[in-house]
């Protein structure tokens, strides 16, 4: 049986961390969203579905097929990729022309050909994403479903939620039955709590005085990861390949994506991937996309003085997430100066520059924009911010693709008139 | 066509604000950099109040060119016409 999995309307609600990615390539606990349904359904791999205007751009970062109809045919196993497989939906046991639906939300459906091939007569759309929907919309009319009540992934924040139960989780179906130290430890280095809790791997390194504890979770160290000296570790974390720990305090529930560049103080904290947060400064109970450039003692704040919910800026409205902890959710490409002060439940866009002046920022930032004396601009403009990033990867070995580039210009076309509206309240006389 | 005297005195008050010279001192030939010291930050800051005060959206490359009061009213009179 074939997987499918596919991207609702929910991106939306993930903006910023989804402009650049589909929702199921988010990161919760050692892996993404969509690894773990991959898993939970005994697959090896899966087709994808994603919103048109990402299609062309994620075809080119994935083995899998994008948006390609020719993949709907035979017995398919169709999974929404909002979904945490965390085991509270059975994906393998699913009968035959059956759905599982959690409110509007289709969770998952196991369509047997035959349901397929009439789903697909007459159903047409401009594009495949489309098309696709149209399949969807047929199927749910035509499917007996099931209420259930998974964890679906539809806002921001429940990523940091749930992350220290899914790197527990990861590491007991990833990592437990090789654990150990494969690589190098230093004499001088010291693992508290059970080692059989402790992975690191063979060509990963661990400098002088580091102390890794596990006592309150276990701890992954991939391949090529390098941690420098008097740097402590704590557990749950994950530590993705190739990172660099640069002597911080890493606490509990961080999970690193690869090539991060990481120091300063740590908290329950995911960062996508081949993102720097080098310096000093404290990062609480947040989520940085890719490419996001941390200045020395940028600092943010993950929890009220008085102890209440944490409200974030959710589709233009302020809401309380009823997260006591909770820090900021910062854009790829993002860059913040020498000294930036970020509130808690701070929602930052993708290709910003924040330019500290002494005072807070404020709790929602704009994409493409840079905030200079505590005011949004659209500083240097796209073409620059654009040499920028490339200039970022490049140091990586890595650069845009002309599909990416169409990506970024499409979300900047989206997101322009937020900008122009922020910039014309913030400068109005 | 824009009312030029508006463009102009809308212009320097914007440039007033954001450099914090007082608009008597300003002029049409006062440069942003050399005469009313502006940083090279500040210049992003006033392209933003121009387009917040005319309610444009101009070319950035070619506004952060502009160099003195006066080619910024002519600059932004452009877009204001169309």
């Amino acid at each position: 049986m074939k997987l499918i999995v596919f991207e609702d309307q929910t991106y939306e609600n993930l903006f910023p961390l989804t402009y650049l990615r589909p929702i199921f390539e988010l990161r919760c606990g050692a892996t993404t969203l969509l690894e773990k349904i991959v898993h939970a359904a005994g697959a090896d791999s899966a087709a994808c579905f994603v919103r048109d205007w990402m299609a062309e751009s994620y075809a080119e970062k994935t083995d899998s097929p994008v948006n390609d109809l020719d993949q709907l045919e035979g017995d398919v196993l169709l999974v929404n990729g909002g979904l945490l497989a965390d085991g509270a939906v059975d994906l393998s046991g699913l009968g035959e022309d059956r759905a599982v639906t959690a409110g509007d939300a289709l969770v998952a459906a196991r369509v047997s050909a035959d349901t397929l091939a009439e789903a697909r007569d007459g159903a047409s759309g401009e594009n495949a994403a489309e098309t696709f929907e149209a399949i969807l919309a047929a199927l749910c009319e035509k499917l007996s479903a099931d209420e259930a009540e998974p964890t679906m992934i539809d806002a921001p924040w429940l990523l940091i939620r749930h992350n220290v139960a899914m790197l527990e989780k990861d590491f007991e179906r990833l990592y437990a039955g090789r654990a150990g130290v494969h690589g190098d430890l230093h004499e001088t280095s010291c693992v508290v709590g059970d080692p059989d809790r402790l992975y690191v791997a063979e060509s990963a390194s661990v400098g002088p005085m580091v102390s890794i504890d596990v006592t309150d979770g276990p701890i992954v160290l991939e391949d090529g990861v390098k941690v420098l000296p008097h740097t402590r570790i704590e557990g749950p974390t994950y530590v993705g390949p190739d990172c660099q720990l640069h002597g911080g305090k890493i606490r509990e529930g961080c999970s690193f994506g690869p090539a991060c560049r990481v120091g300063g103080e740590v908290e329950c904290t995911i960062m996508q991937g081949r993102s720097n947060k080098y310096h000093d400064g404290f990062l609480g109970h947040s989520y940085l996309g890719e490419w996001v450039n941390l200045g020395a003692m940028t600092t943010n704040s993950d929890l009220k003085n008085d102890y209440t919910g944490v409200s974030v800026y959710f589709k233009d409205e302020l809401v309380d997430t009823g997260e006591r902890f909770l820090g900021s959710f910062i854009g790829d490409h993002t860059k913040t100066s020498i000294g930036t002060l970020l509130n808690t439940g701070t929602i930052i866009g993708v290709m910003s520059n924040l330019v500290f002046n002494g005072a807070l920022m404020p709790k929602e930032i704009p994409s493409f924009c840079w905030m200079i004396n505590d005011r949004p601009t659209r500083g240097l403009g796209f073409k620059n911010m654009l040499f920028t990033a490339r200039a970022a990867m490049k140091r990586r070995g890595l650069d845009f693709s002309p599909a990416d580039e169409r990506l970024l210009a499409h979300v900047r076309d989206m997101v322009k008139p937020k900008l122009r509206e922020a910039i014309r309240k913030a400068f109005k006389r | 066509m824009a009312d030029m005297q508006d463009v102009e005195s809308r212009v320097k008050q914007v440039t007033s604000d954001i450099l914090g010279v007082p608009v008597d001192q300003i002029s049409s030939e006062s440069r942003f950099v050399q005469d009313l010291n502006a940083e090279s930050i500040q210049s992003i800051e006033l392209v933003a109040g121009f387009e917040a005060e005319f309610d444009i959206e101009m070319d950035e490359d070619e506004a952060l060119e502009v160099k003195n009061v006066g080619d910024a009213i002519t600059f932004i009179a452009k877009y204001v016409d169309e």
